[in-house]
This record gives structure tokens, sequence and C-alpha cells, in this order.
């Protein structure tokens, strides 16, 4: 079988933290095939171990048992193919945004087509014209888009999102929900997005992975079989969310015995 | 009252008259007292004698001559200690190795008050200018040691995870993540040292000199000219203010992209 670009498969991954009172599991038996050009976003409570399966795509962290492939490729550490946002902008305040997203170029990149590059995903993002402003003089949703640009400027197979928009006002969060999709359906890369916005897994994802918290595993994928742009406010687009909400409520009052 | 309107509302008054009213006050006072006799002036000279010798001074070139023997002194002694420092603590905040191999030493040599070196130094180096130059070294060394090392240490995690994420090597990631974020703090640290090297020079001259600002201080105690002693004070102070006025502008041109955190802290 060909090894097509950003095909993502994480097999029988676990992964313990060790603490001095002995070791803490975080993930068990997480199994997620992710297809070229996919769009999965991985809703859980905060602690469910999310973050961590992302760190552990992102070559972050290691896994403590199984592995990850991307295309067929054993993952051993954090490499350009796979870009990655965090909830925090984490650009270096230092750096005008321009030199911030160059910053996520390779090294071997000729200078002047560096220039035109980080130009291109500077107007990606809708920042054209802020290339010489520093983080301090952009709004937080500024600040995500140039670290999205960062991300996106050596051209990853794959983007992770760790809650990108967590931090971000309501309406800000919605906006930059447009401009993600957007994006990906230009770049056409595989996401995987990370959050605990359940509307906002809905709104962009093929597929919702569902996750339990202690130790996180991957309780449900649910697929999202709408056509884009999606309604939040179409019935099917809430049957599916009260689909996921479900998996989150009802079973806890089950445990309550109600 | 200290509110935040105040300072948008009078920034000339704020900025420029505000910290002139308690010198300007303290000035009058004293030349009212020396007017009216209360004060010797073989002890404390008025305000106006003061700045007559000053003028003198000036105009003969007497008073810059000295300072600029001891401003010398400074830049080598400072230039020394601060390269040193800055070398040895951005070492240290990158191997915890050497920072454990060498924390005694420091934590044994640091609590050292600078002037209680000036015999050593006369003892081993002799009079001359080495003794003044390494006084002022060690006393610059010390702050920007410190100030180095918490600078490196103080490198957010987070910051370089992104460097190993985009796949920069150790040494792009040493330059471009963790010497820009320790600079604040290096600036502070030299900022410091500058201040205790001009105090560290003054010392140094008034037990052991033929020239310099200090050693004018002492000499005019000899000949009794208290006139002259009171120029050498304020201009110690009126030096080491400018010396600190182009440090703080310096750090302003280099470090643009930190004003923010500054501006909300003042």
């Amino acid at each position: 079988m060909k090894a097509s670009r950003g095909s993502l498969k994480v097999k029988g991954v676990a992964k313990s933290f060790a603490l001095p009172q002995g070791d803490l599991r975080v993930l068990e038996r997480i199994d997620l095939e992710v297809g070229p050009g996919e769009f999965v976003a991985l809703v859980g409570k905060s602690g469910c171990g999310k973050s961590t399966l992302l760190r552990l795509i992102g070559g972050l962290e290691a896994a403590t048992e199984g592995e990850i492939l991307l295309r067929e490729k054993r993952i051993t550490g954090p490499g350009l193919e796979r870009g990655m946002v965090f909830q925090e902008p984490r650009l270096f305040p230092w750096m005008t945004t321009r030199e911030n997203i160059a910053f996520g170029l390779r090294d071997s990149t000729e200078k002047r087509e560096a220039g035109e590059t980080v130009e291109k995903y500077l107007a990606l993002v809708g920042l054209a014209g802020f290339g010489d402003a520093y983080p301090h003089q952009l709004s937080g949703g500024m600040q995500q888009r140039a670290a999205l640009a960062r991300a996106l400027v050596s051209r990853p197979e794959v983007l992770l999102l760790d809650e990108p928009f967590g931090a971000l006002d309501a309406l800000t969060r919605i906006q930059m929900q447009l401009e993600i999709q957007r994006i990906w359906r230009e770049s056409r890369g595989t996401v995987l997005l990370v959050t605990h916005d359940i509307d906002e897994a809905v709104f962009l994802g093929d597929r919702v992975a569902v996750m339990s918290e202690g130790p996180g595993t991957l309780r449900k994928i649910i697929p999202v079989p709408l056509s884009r742009p999606r309604d939040r406010s179409s019935a099917s687009f809430v049957k599916i969310r009260k689909k996921i909400y479900n998996e989150f409520f009802n079973s806890s009052r089950k445990i309550k015995g109600v | 009252m200290p509110s935040p309107g105040n300072n948008r509302r009078f920034p000339f008054f704020n900025r420029l008259v505000l910290p002139l009213i308690v010198p300007a006050l303290i000035l009058l006072v004293w030349q009212v007292l020396s007017d009216r006799g209360f004060l010797r002036p073989s002890i404390l000279p008025s305000p106006l004698a003061v700045t007559r010798t000053f003028q003198g001074m000036a105009a003969s070139g007497d008073l810059f001559s000295q300072l600029k023997v001891s401003l010398i002194r400074v830049f080598e002694g400072f230039g020394i200690g601060a390269a040193l420092g800055t070398l040895l603590g951005l070492a240290m905040g990158l191997s915890p190795r050497l920072d454990r191999a060498l924390t005694l030493m420091t934590g044994l040599l640091r609590p050292i008050p600078t002037i209680a070196w000036i015999p050593v130094l006369i003892l081993w180096m002799g009079i001359d200018e080495g003794s003044k130059v390494t006084v002022i070294a060690v006393g610059a060394f010390w702050p920007v040691l410190l100030s180095a090392l918490q600078g490196v240490r103080g490198t957010d995690p987070k910051y370089l995870e992104v460097a190993r994420i985009l796949e920069k090597g150790r040494w792009e990631a040493l330059i471009r993540v963790v010497l820009p974020s320790a600079l604040p703090s290096l600036f502070t640290g030299l900022r410091v040292g500058l201040g205790i090297a001009w105090a560290s020079v003054v010392g140094a001259e008034l037990i052991a000199a033929s020239s310099g600002i200090g050693y004018m201080i002492m000499y005019a105690r000899e000949v009794s000219q208290p006139d002259v002693m009171l120029v050498g004070i304020v201009s110690i102070g009126l030096t080491g203010l400018l010396m600190d006025f182009l440090v703080v502008q310096l750090e302003r041109r280099l470090l643009k992209w930190n004003q923010a955190g500054k501006e909300s802290q003042a």
C-alpha cells in the first residue's frame, strides 16, 4: 500500500508519567487512524489526556507503549512535517510577526524564497500589513493567526491544534473557526484539533473522537456527515451535537444510579 | 495622589517639574541657613558658593580632567567585569553542572564588599591603575553574573518547545531564543553593575590615588576646601545619574519589544 502524505496511525498507544508516588497512567490503548486531508476533532474533559495524545503525535513526549506512524514511518521526535499550535500563541516577543513566521521555515530555505513564502502566509492568515508589528502590538486573535502561519509556513503534512481558540472571546473564536476551515480547505492537509468545545468539534471535524478520562481512552468516534459550510442551528447539526453531549452527561448520570 | 490619570493630564509637570521640587526646597533651606549664619562656611559652604567654585573649576577644565581619569578607569574595569560576568553567567545558566561546580565559590565570594578588596589588591598589584581597575571589575562582575544567570534560567520552556518542534538546533535555539529572552534581565544587571563600578572607583581613589574625582575630594579635605569637596560630591552624583540615563536609553533602543511590559509596570 502506498503511504500517502498526511496519513496518521496511532497504534495501541499508552502513556504513563513517573511521579514520586508511582506511575500515573494518562492514556490507555489508543487506536486512531486519520486519513490524508482529514479533519479530526478530539473532545474530552480537561485532564482526559487529549493534549498528551497530541503532544505524543507532535513528538514532544514519547509513548510508553505502542507506536505512532506518519506515512507508515514511526515518529520518534518533533519534526517540521507536523505543525503545532497551542492555546497560547507562543510568539517570540523579540521578533516581529514576519520574523516569527520565518522562524517556522526550514533553515535550508533560500532567502528570496523564504521572503515570498512568509508574505504569502501573512496574507493567508489575514495579517498582510502587520509583518513589522511586534506580538504585544497584536490582539489575541491576531497573535493566534501569526502562530498558525508559523506552523503552516513549512507546509506540514499534519497540523496539530491544541485548543488553539480556547483563550479567545466567543466572537473571535467563531471567526477563527471559519478561518481555520478556509485554510484547511485550501491546503488540504490533515488536521487534528483538540478541544473541549463540542460545538467547535462538530462544526469543524469530519469525525469527532470522544475521549473519557482516568486513564484517557477513546470512547467513541462519531462521524459528521454534513456538507460544509455547516449551519450550527440545522437539525442534523444539533442532533450530532446532542449525541456527543450525551456521551459525556448521560453516562455519568447512569453511574450515579439515577 | 497617585492615580493613573495624573500622568496623562500633566505630563510636563509630572516628568520634569515634580522631581525638581524636593532638591529645590533643600537648596533653598540650605542657602537661607547659610545666609543667616547658622552654617559655618568652613564646614558647609552655601549652595551659591559651591556653584561659583563649580563654575570656576568647570571653566578651568580642572573638574573634567579629574572626571575623565575616573571615567576611563570605570570603563576599563566595567568592560572587563561585565564581559566576564556575562560570559560566566550565560555558561552557568546553560550548564547545570558548571553552575553546581561554582555555586559554593560564588556564594562565598559574592557577599564580600567591593571595598574590602582594595587593601588586598593594593598589596598584590600596587597602587597603580591595575588595582583600581580590578576593584571596579569585581564590583561590576557580580550583578552582571547573577542577572545573566537568572536571565538564561528564566527562559520560558514553552519557547524552547517551539524551537524543538520547528527543528532548530541547540545553537540556533541559544542565539535566537535563550539569549534574547535573557536580555532584559541582563540589562538590569548591567545597569546595577555600572552604578557599583562608579561607586567603586571613587572608593578606590579615596584610599589610594594621585588623580581622579575621589582623589580630588580627599585632597580638598587636606587643604581645607569644603567647596571643592562638595563640587566633587555633586559631580559624582550627576555623572552617575547621566550614566544611568544613557544605559536606560540604550536599553529602550535595543529592547523595543520589551517596552509594553515596562510601561505597564511603571
